[in-house]
């Protein structure tokens, strides 16, 4: 399932980044935003945003719930004084 | 407060003297007065409860704790003229002089830069914004940049990710660096351009490669080839956002750093010039003659003990500092950046109360912006402030290279000090009167240490002398 989503992101990831380009938005500012350096912006916000969800998909992928603890994550939480039972 | 000055001593010069000054008229949120002893911001009812929440934050507190912020307090009813009784006004400490950005050192630029960068990123994490990221919201506390405009900062909405001072920032900030280093624009053209430059006008000027470049391609050639002419779009009144908090603020802190990033690579290297090694390359001063001059100013600021030192040619800023030391606040003046930038460093180091303003006193920074009413006059900024001017090693200059009488020098420094001045005469068998007088013996090679004091007679009358081993004089003059 979670190999699905990550398939799944970048078709989504890559029409947000169009999107971006492709819109200009009215902004609200005192000061002049700039319509080119808005855009920069929000393309910006595209690819670092696909970063956020990728690490965050990534790590999901590999630390899902049901997934068993790997030896070294169960030092640490014994290390921690954490019950591995309780997890 | 985007654009206009604050806090500076401007009843002190002839533009203002005897009159309050308003000085904000673009905001729509204030407005800000100079009167004896402070600066006086009146909110206006729309801008006031925005306002009320920002001094009541946390934030507010740790920014003034850490120095970046003015400080603030709310101004008594009935302590000013002014202030009606129903109205909002804040009440914050002058810093003086005020230096413009078009004086200041490129690493004066990175350091403003920097502190506004800190202030976003803490105003981010705190669930505010700044709405203004401009050059002109910041002045130096001797070296140390100070935010000065506290109606800068509003909520922001947790969804957003924009930075609406984005684009401010960069082309205030950032642009005019970037220009400096790759296209040798000086930082001083800005006086020039309130609004920084547009990122097509750099990307005009820029070689084809360089447009490529990592940290331009962004913030000059994406902004140009993304820019939209002509009226936007009737739309929704949604900027760009997310519908995750956390997200809003990684993306924000993310923009923040990489502005950081490109601010100290435009900022570059430490820069060089003829004078930034002066001292050290000095051929016509001895170890024993610089040794005689340091002791007769230590000598001076001991016997005049100024609080007000104005060191004008101030290069690397060895008597500002001896000037500091003795307890006395000062200016520097020199035209040279690259020696100037080198007495902020230690300045900016050492928590020297030295102010650095890059500037040419024969000709001084002009009034600027609005009706020549919004930016001072560097004349009208220094004039009568200083109990002291140092004026060492300069007379030759004024003389040879910008073709001043005496008696016009003299009529300066009687402007400028309200009492003591030091000067160094360099008599025309120096080394380095010889080097410009360029065949103009006629009309120069005659002077005398004489003709400098009659020219001087007016105003002042010479209470101290060391004549040292080069033939340099130094003069202590006396207001009469």
């Amino acid at each position: 399932m979670n190999r699905m989503k990550l398939l799944h992101i970048f078709p989504v990831v890559l029409i947000l980044l169009g999107a971006a380009m492709v819109f200009e938005r009215p902004a609200y500012a005192y000061a002049d935003p700039g319509t080119g350096l808005l855009a920069v912006q929000a393309a910006g916000s595209a690819l670092v945003a696909t970063g956020w969800y990728l690490r965050r998909k990534i790590y999901s992928f590999f630390r899902s719930d049901d997934s068993p603890r790997t030896d070294t994550e169960e030092r640490s939480a014994i290390a921690r004084g954490e019950d591995s039972q309780s997890q | 407060m985007n654009g206009t000055p604050d806090f500076s001593r401007q009843d002190s010069g002839t533009a203002s003297r005897d009159k309050e000054l308003e000085l904000t008229f673009r905001d729509p949120a204030g407005e800000l007065r100079l009167i004896a002893g402070c600066a006086l911001r009146r909110i206006r009812p729309p801008a006031e409860e925005e306002t009320e929440a920002f001094l009541a934050s946390p934030l507010r507190k740790s920014l003034e704790q850490s120095g970046d912020l003015i400080p603030s307090k709310v101004a008594e009813p009935g302590s000013h003229p002014s202030i009606a009784s129903g109205e909002l006004w804040l009440e914050h400490p002058r810093l003086d002089p005020i230096s413009y950005p078009w004086e200041w050192t490129t690493a004066q630029w990175r350091a403003a830069a920097e502190l506004t960068l800190r202030v976003a990123s803490q105003a981010i994490d705190a669930g505010w914004t700044l709405k203004d990221a401009t050059p002109l919201n910041i002045l130096f506390a001797g070296p140390r940049p100070i935010l000065v405009d506290v109606l800068s900062f509003e909520r922001r909405d947790p969804h957003s990710t924009v930075w609406l001072a984005y684009g401010q920032f960069v082309r205030t900030f950032l642009l005019p660096l970037v220009a400096a280093r790759h296209l040798n624009w000086p930082l001083r053209a800005t006086l020039f351009e309130r609004d920084g430059y547009e990122p097509r006008q750099i990307y005009e000027a820029l070689p084809r490669w360089r447009r490529l470049d990592h940290y331009l391609l962004d913030v000059v050639t994406l902004a140009t080839l993304f820019e939209r002419p002509g009226p936007k779009r009737a739309g929704s009144k949604q900027s760009p956002s997310t519908k995750e908090p956390s997200l809003a603020t990684h993306l924000l802190q993310k923009r923040i750093a990489r502005l950081g990033k490109q601010i100290r690579h435009a900022a570059g290297e430490r820069g060089h010039s003829q004078w930034s090694h002066y001292e050290q390359s000095a051929r016509h001063y001895q170890p024993t003659d610089v040794e005689e001059k340091q002791q007769f100013v230590k000598s001076v600021l001991a016997r005049c003990r100024p609080e007000r030192v104005l060191d004008i040619g101030a290069n690397t800023g060895t008597y500002s500092l001896l000037a500091a030391d003795a307890g006395a606040k000062v200016v520097a003046l020199d035209s040279d950046s690259a020696a100037l930038e080198e007495l902020w460093r230690t300045a900016a180091t050492q928590n020297k109360p030295i102010t650095v303003l890059v500037a040419n006193i024969a000709r001084p920074t002009p009034a600027a912006g609005w009706r020549n009413r919004e930016h001072f006059s560097l004349l009208d900024r220094l004039t009568g402030d200083f109990d002291l001017v140092l004026m060492l090693a300069v007379i030759h200059h004024l003389i040879l290279r910008e073709q001043l009488p005496l008696t016009h020098i003299a009529g300066l420094c009687a402007g400028l000090s309200q009492r003591w001045l030091l000067l160094e005469w360099v008599p025309p068998t120096d080394p380095m009167f010889q080097e410009w007088l360029r065949g103009r013996d006629d009309l120069y090679g005659h002077l005398t240490e004489d003709d400098l004091t009659h020219a001087f007679a007016p105003h002042f009358a010479v209470v101290d002398h060391a004549r040292l081993g080069n033939g340099r004089v130094l003069l202590l003059f006396d207001r009469i």
